[in-house]
């Protein structure tokens, strides 16, 4: 009876091992991630307005209907990548996603940011750089370091009503995004 | 012959709970990550820079754009507060507060995660489009058929999840003992 359940709980501390091995390996083994999807919109350096969901189609991004997204991917071993503009005065917020699909860095404009968009994306070297003021910076600057280069930044904006969906949408498209040229 | 029985039973416990408990902790989650206020489930670690093990492992089972910390939460409810799971052939009536937050959303999406608004109607309810109680609460129907007040007009058939995004929360945030707080969700009648 004792090697029966030896055997038993053998198997169990087996399936804990599996169940470890599943969870940490997952992200490693999947083919279709946030950042796939995200590459097939082709928003390198520039600001793209995502389609807007529609009753009865896929979402496979989980973007919520009420809200207009902008997208725009960066890299910063071309730089450091600037976002700038002005948005309407409704509540957005913005997310910067690594390659794993993790938010990095996310605000508000509750934050005391207002209307204003004025990011600077920098890796370890260049804030270093910047910490030895070898990189110009304008004063104002909303500064944040980046653990790794490739990066997709995400602005939700939230127009009051869907009548102003476009208008919206067409203000957030304003937004800089990239290197500074 | 006893020796090869043993081994394989052992090999078949150890592939379902290996397997069976992942599969548990990137769906339900409650055990693992996912923190749950009556039906409604949200994985307030997705958010953060270095999620966990189990809230990565989901993050990636969903790829999809998921909220930064800061940004707000996600709650879902794939059952009623009975325990029941949401089905579109029932109406459904949700009661309550939900915690502080700058304003909050509420779609229908099947298993697929596509929206299940009626042909026509709005594809969400928004917080500053709803009517209250006097006591601030909310009194949202849910369902096909038709209802007074607030209501969440759905097509189709079968099952269904309820997905209330809080944006700029204080959910979890230790903000107060009553704020966090959902509301519940009570089946009535189904055709």
């Amino acid at each position: 009876m004792t090697r029966v359940i030896l055997w038993l709980l053998g198997g169990v501390l087996l399936g804990g091992i599996i169940h470890i091995l599943v969870i940490l390996t997952l992200p490693m083994l999947a083919d279709e991630t946030t950042w796939s999807r995200v590459s097939a919109f082709e928003a390198k350096n520039r600001m793209l307005i995502l389609p807007a969901v529609e009753a009865g189609q896929p979402n496979p991004l989980g973007l919520d209907p009420e809200l207009v997204y902008g997208l725009c991917q960066v890299d910063l071993d071309e730089g450091p990548a600037y976002l700038r503009g002005m948005l309407p005065d409704a509540f957005w917020s913005l997310a910067l996603f690594n390659e794993a699909g993790a938010v990095i860095y996310s605000t508000t404009n509750r934050d005391g940011i207002g209307q204003t968009v004025d990011l600077g994306i920098f890796n370890a070297d260049q804030t270093r750089l910047l910490a030895q003021q070898q990189l110009d910076i304008e004063e104002g600057l909303l500064v944040v370091e980046a653990p790794a280069d490739q990066l997709f930044a995400l602005v939700r904006l939230s127009p009051p009503h869907g009548v102003m969906s476009s208008r919206f949408a067409e203000r957030l498209a304003a937004i800089q995004c990239g290197p500074r040229r | 012959m006893r020796f090869v029985l043993l081994l394989l039973v052992s090999i078949a416990i150890a592939l379902a709970t290996g397997f069976g408990l992942s599969y548990y902790a990137l769906t339900d989650g409650r055990l693992f990550g996912a923190a749950q206020i009556g039906p409604w489930i949200s994985w307030p670690d997705l958010g953060s820079s270095a999620p966990n093990p189990y809230s990565r492992g989901h993050l990636t089972r969903e790829a999809a754009l998921q909220l930064g910390r800061a940004e707000g939460l996600k709650f879902v409810a794939t059952t009623d507060s009975a325990g029941d799971a949401l089905d579109l052939s029932c109406a459904y009536t949700l009661l309550g507060h939900v915690p502080v937050s700058s304003f909050w959303t509420l779609v229908a999406v099947d298993g697929e995660g596509v929206n299940l608004a009626a042909p026509g109607t709005d594809l969400a309810l928004r917080s500053s489009e709803i009517a209250r109680t006097n006591t601030g609460a909310m009194v949202i129907q849910v369902g096909k058929t038709l209802a007074p007040g607030n209501w969440l007009e759905l097509a189709g058939s079968g099952a269904f999840s309820l997905e209330l995004t809080l944006y700029d929360t204080t959910a979890f945030s230790g903000f107060g003992s009553d704020n966090d707080t959902m509301p519940t969700i009570t089946r009535g009648a189904c055709a």
